[in-house]
């Protein structure tokens, strides 16, 4: 009797601890159809998740929509000797978790709090002051490209985990040039996010444009040493689902920097038109008149193009891997008296 | 005084059960920030994929410590729309089917991603993209006619020696009988080898497969030594040509498996070759069978029956592994197979040994020497 009801509680114990393994494979069953458009047009139905960065409205914390026509002047004042002074602050930090695209959290380091950091924006001869103040956990500084002295050149000066840095010099040459935190390991410090665009306006101005920043960026988000994502300004397919508007007749003025690691080149190719291309922006005569400019880490330079036509036109990398990855985008053009394509 | 006695028997057997559910509950519970250690990383498993129509289906499994979120598919490393059924969320353990609308080439090789939540991508290489087979009739039949080439026939003609070692000799008939033995301690390596190598391939880590094959392998021992014991007890030395043919085919279902997965996946070739490899291989097989009820006089129905049980899992097996394939149940089956086969050899030693027969005799040794041997080199075909 006893050996029969050691051999039922044996199995009770086996028949439990199978239904404790197997009940998490089995799913609550959802009834509700969704549906997404594939790459091709197809329309798919599930009763699942759909996964899909292109269309899925993400909760990103970056809106690349604000970033991409903004641009930091500074506290403006005048010094005694009448130069103009701008005051920068810039907090970095390497603990922020974002939502970098639909579902996928990663780690970014940011200059005031965002992947790029802000657009700092002066005219030549102007004085900049940048006051640092490191908040993160490990040493950063802030290194400009362009032209200063040796001690404001944010190499041999790291700043530690509390510390602040004032980096004073003044704006030049003209043109656009990146900024970016210069500790070793080089590209880890990089490639987290600690980089931002630094415009210099010549005196005289540039024509009035329809003006915008394009950081051209990567994301390695699980530490291979290749970038599981690509975009311009981070968020990857981001102006493919928010397209860029813009005005047909108007000037459109690209400032375009190049901060993609890991991969030797990156390139930008628009469709429907081409665009007078400024290498680094130093000169105010184009040198080149296209579609498709390749730029190599921190390469950078100004686009100037006019849309005459209405409608819907793609940019991208021509490097199609990069495209297929995110680094992708819609320029909206809008017809005279506001009427777009589609509206 | 006897039912208090027996309460404080079942007390005694229940406190310690009692006393690891409270240490569990508080190691999950209050306890857990002390056991705190480390980092969990997420992991899934891309257990198979699938090419069907315009879609390519691949199955993942959450293999890691901790819940996931399944975020991202891409195909050869470029992002695609997809749909996760029956949803993104994987508890540890569970399993979801993510659908990637794409049109795929025949026979081009693609390396299917998934990325979860915290950015990790996760891969699977396909060598070569084939479409998935349907459960159709015309499959079904053609799978059985495997089976049956692979399994029956060669079993058949293997019995077929049964008149020849008929009223031979008994130190021949101690030969034939090792040769037997010798021949199924082959399959038992061979299966658990096979065994080891889909859990090693094919099954994530969590579900420490070789364990799985080791547990597997000793509970079907375990299982047939047990019933073996009482079959013997019940229908006399006939239930010797049972256990083997029982045996023999736990193991023609894993042959089976193996034919019916390469057809699946599309190998046809390579499943061509397992199909010519095995039906020649399995004739030893049928000799095996035939040098265990020699010494009896079988009816021919008794003889076919043991033909069918040890030949005609082989059509099961290909069923199952072509329409229905899942790396842990080929594993279970396999270790099952070899489990059952160890059980037999040991019966078989314990025959030559009541018949009067010695290890050391030069029959003996010979007898387990050439079956090895001969497998050995039939397996060379497979």
């Amino acid at each position: 009797m006893i050996s029969r009801s050691r051999a039922v509680l044996a199995a009770v114990l086996v028949a439990g601890l199978s239904a404790v393994i197997a009940l998490p494979m089995i799913s609550d069953a959802q009834t509700e159809v969704r549906t997404f458009v594939t790459h091709n047009g197809a329309i798919v139905k599930t009763s699942g998740d759909v996964l899909d960065p292109l269309y899925t409205p993400s909760t990103v914390e970056f809106d690349p929509d604000e970033f991409l026509r903004n641009f930091e002047y500074g506290r403006v004042s005048i010094s005694e000797t009448g130069q103009t002074v701008r005051d920068f602050t810039i907090i970095a930090r390497d603990d922020l978790i974002q939502e970098v695209s639909p579902g996928v959290f990663y780690n970014v380091w940011t200059f005031n709090g965002t992947v790029p950091g802000p657009t700092l924006r002066a005219t030549e001869g102007d004085l900049l002051r940048i006051n640092f103040i490191n908040n993160g956990s490990k040493a950063h500084t802030i290194h400009f490209h362009g032209i200063h002295p040796a001690g404001m050149d944010g190499v041999f000066e790291p700043v530690g985990s509390g510390g602040r840095f004032v980096y004073e010099f003044e704006a030049g040459p003209v043109g656009v040039h990146p900024y970016h935190c210069h500790i070793m390991p080089l590209e880890e410090h990089i490639v987290h996010g600690l980089y931002g665009m630094f415009i210099v306006d010549p005196r005289e101005g540039r024509e009035p444009a329809d003006e915008m920043v394009m950081v051209l960026n990567g994301l390695d988000t699980d530490f291979d040493g290749e970038n599981n994502f690509y975009a311009a300004n981070t968020i990857p397919f981001y102006y493919q689902h928010h397209p860029i508007q813009i005005d047909a007749g108007d000037l459109v003025r690209i400032y375009v920097a190049n901060m993609v690691e890991f991969d030797p080149i990156n390139n930008f190719h628009l469709h429907g038109n081409l665009y007078k291309y400024y290498p680094t922006g130093t000169d105010v005569v184009p040198s080149f008149y296209t579609d498709m400019i390749t730029l190599s880490q921190t390469e950078r330079g100004i686009m100037e193009f006019t849309y005459e036509h209405p409608g819907k036109y793609l940019f991208h990398a021509h490097k199609v891997e990069f495209s297929e990855k995110g680094w992708v985008g819609i320029f909206l053009v809008r017809g005279d008296g506001g009427e777009g394509y589609g509206s | 005084m006897e039912a208090r006695s027996r309460g404080r028997a079942v007390a005694g057997g229940i406190v310690p059960l009692v006393l690891v559910a409270v240490l569990l509950a508080y190691m999950l519970g209050p306890g857990s920030e002390m056991l705190r250690l480390g980092v969990p990383l997420p992991e899934i498993s891309i257990e198979r994929v699938d090419f069907v129509g315009s879609e390519i289906l691949a199955t993942v499994r959450n293999t890691g410590p901790v819940p996931v979120d399944v975020a991202l598919a891409d195909v050869n490393d470029r992002i695609q729309p997809a749909a996760v059924e029956p949803d993104r969320h994987l508890e540890r353990l569970e399993s979801a089917l993510v659908r990637i609308p794409f049109e795929w080439n025949v026979a081009e090789p693609y390396a299917i991603g998934i990325t979860t939540d915290d950015g990790t991508r996760f891969e699977k290489m396909v060598d070569a993209a084939a479409p998935a087979t349907r459960p159709t009739w015309d499959l079904a039949a053609f799978f059985a006619l495997v089976g049956t080439f692979v399994g029956v026939v060669p079993v058949v003609i293997g019995m077929l020696w049964l008149p020849f070692l008929r009223g031979m000799s008994s130190a021949r008939y101690h030969f034939f009988l090792a040769l037997t033995a010798g021949l199924l301690l082959f399959l038992a390596i061979d299966a658990t080898e096979e065994a080891l190598d889909i859990s090693r391939n094919d099954l994530a880590g969590a579900f420490n497969g070789a364990l799985l094959v080791a547990t597997a392998i000793a509970l079907s021992f375990l299982a047939l030594y047990y019933s073996g014991e009482r079959l013997a007890g019940r229908t006399g030395p006939a239930a010797a040509g049972l256990m083997i043919s029982v045996g023999i085919g736990l193991h023609n279902f894993g042959e089976g498996l193996a034919i019916g997965a390469a057809i699946g996946i599309g190998s046809l070739a390579f499943g061509t070759f397992l199909i010519v490899g095995f039906t020649l291989h399995n004739v030893t097989e049928g000799l095996a069978i035939a040098a265990s009820v020699s010494r009896r006089r079988p009816a021919l129905p008794v003889l076919a029956a043991l033909a069918m049980i040890a030949g005609a899992p082989a059509i099961l097996g290909a069923w199952t592994g072509g329409f229905a394939y899942s790396p842990m149940a080929s594993a279970i089956f396999l270790g099952v197979g070899a489990g059952a086969i160890l059980q037999v050899v040991l019966v078989v030693l314990r025959w030559i040994r009541n018949e009067g027969g010695r290890f050391s005799s030069p029959s003996v040794t010979l007898g387990l020497a050439s079956g090895m041997l001969v497998m050995y080199l039939t397996s060379i075909l497979v």
